[in-house]
């Protein structure tokens, strides 16, 4: 403990959520002195993974009245519970062999994070799964038809073989496919900039006579969470999802990291700054600031745990602002593996691990029998991510948060294990629910300490988080960080893989 | 692996990055030492004729190093053929063990000239007859082919020679994967594969040889997931089908399947001109195997039709789509003295057929009127259907004629001399309205 207090850090990261975890990996060969804490005993903050036990202490933490700005929550998550059918359902494993994502989010292939993940080396440590086909949910039309789930086609393949759209409609459909590709170009730019604030599904309407229902599949392939995203928003991300189709392997446009999506990456990335010599301490976080001291260390930290710590700079996270975003999520776990959720898009091809189920806008009610106006997304997850025991699966649903979205949730769960069935209906066996804030304001500095924004809860990863990280990093390398390679780093043995073959 | 030299084409190959800092061009200099070390040991047991299984040893490690060293292959083969592969029993086939003074295809010497056509490296290994389609004839010295048919002697030894030989020509396939996976593209890694696939033929049990040749089916099917239009694979299954399906591996048509294989190909990727191609080819015969009468005839057209008028709704531009589209229509206009899918068609069900589908194209114009292919089929066919009924275009297709026309000297200006004999042909006015359609 002495050390701790005798070194005078050049920075202090508080939380280990995935901005300041890719910070610790940005900075993990400065040879700086990096103290890493997290208040919580996990790493992650509001991207962690949990286990069953664990998502019972969180749930029973943030139910405590007397916890108000609780254990590193920082206001993000409130409303938690957990529901099991059965007190103890016997189809629920061991607490261990469950990872329950906080915030599961999809990352596109030509995301900059994996550009970056491979520069910094960190990728050979993460295993990445493909993200399969999206769906919509298309509620059956009377009581002797079962709902059906329709693929959303994205490529010209998907369109040829789709046997839902009519002729003209895919010719329609075709030209704003070629249109967004190259959206960023003159004349497209032309046509949708005057529209850029109005919503996509307008100016799908408007300039290329789209019907409802196509209009559906091209908003829900931005996971739009409200459904209403603005066409330059819009064209954005979908330029991004079919600009990724295909990259890593035919009939997929994006990937997610094995054991927990982005808490597996939070936790190489810290792994990889403790590598470089960075001291991490869970469970341990900021009780009070001094700032004034000399020119040389700015700032004096008194830890939750006793410990005074000198620093020239801290890293934290922001409050969600007052134009937060609230989400609902709802976690459940189903005793079905839901294989045909999961077949291979292309014959031969790599076996998807997610998959992507929308209720667009409209699509269910709530019980008091008002029209739900927003989408409701599903991530459903096979074992194959880690994340639940083989024979399992686990679904992930969001929509945004007002009076009667659990129902609405639990509804969405229940409409969707019909639709999937075969001859027999999967069951939930275990129900984890809560709120979550968010976003959107940006960053700011308040002398030596930098705030991260609190981060938006988004189902699909968003390149801009990525600039915010190297703004801090430029804050704390200063003047070492104009000659420096931002993320870009050899590997660490220097490692040879075919020594053996020249002896 | 394959760093060291070696280009295809005259287009080198990429290399990984190359060393920075002095420790590890240092290194590189001990590794370019060891690899020279090497090559010398063995190529002076090769000077002295010396091809005995510690030569096999040492080309395993070149070739693993550097599998561009077509030499070394050579080496390989005749230390496989003069000690580790068997020699045939007396008084059968005339040995295939080559006396360095005679040389044979397989051990061709070093300084042959396997040509980089792919297809020519494979001709020297085709000994064994085939059903005639690719038109090589059988070298008479190995008409006595020693396929060993089921009833032939048998001994224990036999069996067990025969066993020894699959295990060391599996061995041989095996050790070309990760090499093939470095470099797919190496033609002396894929002539080493056909002459382990040849010697099967030559050395083991029918069914055995078979198999050996079917899996090589399925590494041809991987090769084109890899890479969907990659031609030299196309012609490589093609040759491994022309085989499975010859009398001295069995003799079944594979033809079914090898369409659906197509169809699958095109539904991943409708811009598969192979696939297309392969299609077409393999129509007639599968027709003709079905036993197809002229309803199960009119009824296949009608759904191919379907299917390419459907990729095109999609994909307009795609240059293989319109040539497959008119292949359909060629069997239905060049009939005379050609294997067509529908040849008891009369004139007039001809003439509906061009009709509907011209009708039908026109209709992509409504959503696609800048593609420079929809207007040439429009043109081709509305001629061609026109010579189908001997007669010369009506008012209003000339009118059409000359509304395409004009297009097509927008869109493509480069052969404008192309579209002035057209017009001239038909009597049709020239107007040139933009400036871009002026170009002599």
């Amino acid at each position: 403990m002495d050390s701790l207090s005798d070194t005078i850090w050049d920075v202090v990261i508080c939380g280990t959520g995935l901005q300041q975890s890719l910070l610790a990996l940005a900075l993990s060969r400065s040879g700086k002195n990096i103290l890493h804490i997290d208040p919580n005993e996990y790493y992650g903050g509001p991207e962690a993974a949990f286990s069953l036990q664990e998502a019972e202490s969180w749930v029973a933490t943030l139910s405590d009245p007397t916890n108000q700005n609780n254990a590193g929550n920082g206001g993000v998550f409130r409303a938690a519970s957990i529901t099991k059918p059965e007190a103890t359902s016997p189809a629920l494993k061991f607490s261990r062999s469950y990872s329950l994502a906080l915030s599961p989010q999809l990352i596109h292939s030509r995301s900059e994070l994996l550009a970056q993940l491979v520069s910094s080396r960190a990728h050979r440590q993460i295993d990445f799964l493909a993200v399969g086909a999206f769906f919509i949910f298309k509620a059956p039309e009377d009581l002797d038809h079962k709902a059906v789930l329709t693929r959303i086609p994205s490529t010209r393949e998907d369109v040829f073989l789709s046997k839902a759209i009519p002729v003209k409609a895919k010719r329609g459909l075709m030209k704003f496919l070629k249109f967004v590709v190259d959206y960023d170009s003159e004349p497209q730019t032309e046509a949708w900039q005057p529209h850029a604030d109005a919503p996509l599904t307008e100016f799908l309407r408007k300039e290329f006579t789209m019907e409802a229902e196509l209009q559906t599949y091209i908003v829900t392939l931005t996971l739009s969470l409200d459904g209403r995203i603005s066409t330059r928003d819009g064209l954005a991300i979908i330029h991004r999802h079919l600009s990724s189709m295909g990259v890593f392997g035919p009939g997929f446009t994006a990937i997610y990291p094995k054991w927990g999506g982005i808490s597996e990456i939070a936790q190489v990335a810290c792994r990889a700054c403790a590598v470089g010599g960075a001291v991490y301490m869970l469970g341990t976080g900021i009780k009070s600031m001094q700032t004034g001291y000399s020119a040389e260390m700015e700032l004096e930290l008194e830890l939750t745990n006793g410990v005074t710590v000198k620093t020239r700079r801290l890293v934290q996270t922001d409050e969600p602002a007052s134009e937060k975003v609230v989400v609902s999520r709802l976690v459940s776990i189903i005793d079905s593996p839901l294989n045909s959720l999961f077949a291979a898009v292309v014959e031969g091809a790599q076996k998807p691990a997610v998959a992507v189920i929308a209720f667009p806008s409209g699509s269910l009610k709530t019980s008091a029998g008002k029209t739900w106006e927003f989408p409701v997304y599903v991530f459903a997850h096979s074992s194959d991510t880690g994340e639940c025991p083989v024979g399992q699966s686990i679904l992930y649903l969001t929509t945004p948060s007002i009076t009667g979205s659990k129902e609405v949730l639990e509804q969405a769960v229940q409409s969707f294990l019909d639709a999937v069935s075969g001859e027999q209906v999967p069951h939930g066996v275990y129900q984890l629910y809560y709120e979550h804030l968010g976003g959107p304001a940006g960053s700011r500095t308040e002398g030596q300490v930098f705030k991260f924004p609190a981060a938006s809860p988004s189902l699909s990863f968003n390149d801009s988080t990525l600039k915010v990280v190297r703004e801090a990093w430029k804050e704390v390398l200063n003047e070492a960080a104009t000659g420096a390679d931002y993320m870009a780093f050899p590997d660490r043995e220097g490692a040879v893989y075919d020594e053996e073959m020249y002896d | 692996m394959a760093d060291y030299g070696g280009s295809q084409h005259g287009i080198a190959r990429t290399s990984r990055a190359q060393a920075q800092t002095a420790d590890q061009r240092k290194l590189e200099l001990d590794r370019i030492e060891k690899y020279r070390d090497l090559e010398n040991q063995v190529r002076s047991h090769h000077a002295q004729g010396d091809y005995s299984p510690d030569v096999f040893q040492l080309t395993t490690r070149l070739l693993r190093l550097n599998p561009e060293y077509y030499t070394i292959w050579n080496v390989r083969r005749r230390s496989l053929i003069s000690g580790l592969l068997s020699k045939p029993s007396h008084g059968s086939a005339p040995s295939r063990v080559s006396q360095s003074s005679s040389p044979s295809p397989n051990t061709a010497p070093p300084s042959a000239n396997l040509s980089p056509s792919f297809s020519a490296a494979i001709q020297p290994f085709h000994e064994v007859p085939t059903v005639g389609r690719t038109g090589t004839t059988a070298d008479s010295r190995d008409s006595a082919s020693p396929i060993k048919e089921h009833g032939e002697e048998s001994t224990e030894n036999e069996q067990q020679r025969q066993q020894q030989d699959l295990d060391i020509l599996v061995s041989e396939l095996r050790f070309t994967i990760p090499l093939l996976l470095e470099a797919p593209k190496c033609y002396w890694i894929w002539s080493h594969r056909s002459w382990v696939l040849q010697e099967a033929i030559g050395r083991l049990q029918r069914a055995a040889a078979r198999r050996i040749w079917e899996e090589e089916l399925g590494l041809v099917s991987k090769m084109l997931f890899k890479d969907r239009r990659n031609f030299h694979a196309w012609g490589y299954r093609r040759h491994v089908v022309d085989q499975l399906e010859g009398p001295t591996l069995g003799g079944i048509s594979r033809v079914e399947s090898e369409f659906e294989y197509t169809t699958q190909m095109i539904e991943t990727d409708l811009s598969n001109f192979s696939a297309w191609h392969g299609r077409s080819k393999l129509i007639p015969r599968m027709l003709d195997e079905r036993g197809a009468d002229d309803e199960d005839r009119k009824a296949f057209l009608d759904k191919e039709l379907g299917m390419i008028n459907e990729a095109l709704n999609v994909g307009p531009e795609d240059q293989s789509l319109w040539y497959y589209h008119q292949f359909l229509m060629l069997n239905l206009v060049s009939f005379v003295g050609r294997a067509t899918i529908v040849p008891t068609f009369n004139l007039k069900e001809r003439i509906t057929y061009m009709s509907r589908e011209i009708e039908g194209i026109k209709e992509l114009l409504e959503d696609y009127n800048n593609i420079k292919l929809i207007y040439e089929a429009l043109l081709d066919y509305t001629i061609m259907l026109c010579q189908l009924e001997e007669r010369q275009p009506d008012t209003s297709e000339r009118a059409d004629l000359a509304v395409w026309l004009q297009k097509l000297r927008e869109l493509d200006p480069m052969r404008n001399g192309r579209w002035s004999d057209v017009a001239r042909d038909y009597g049709l006015q020239e107007k040139i309205t933009t400036p871009a359609a002026i170009k002599v």
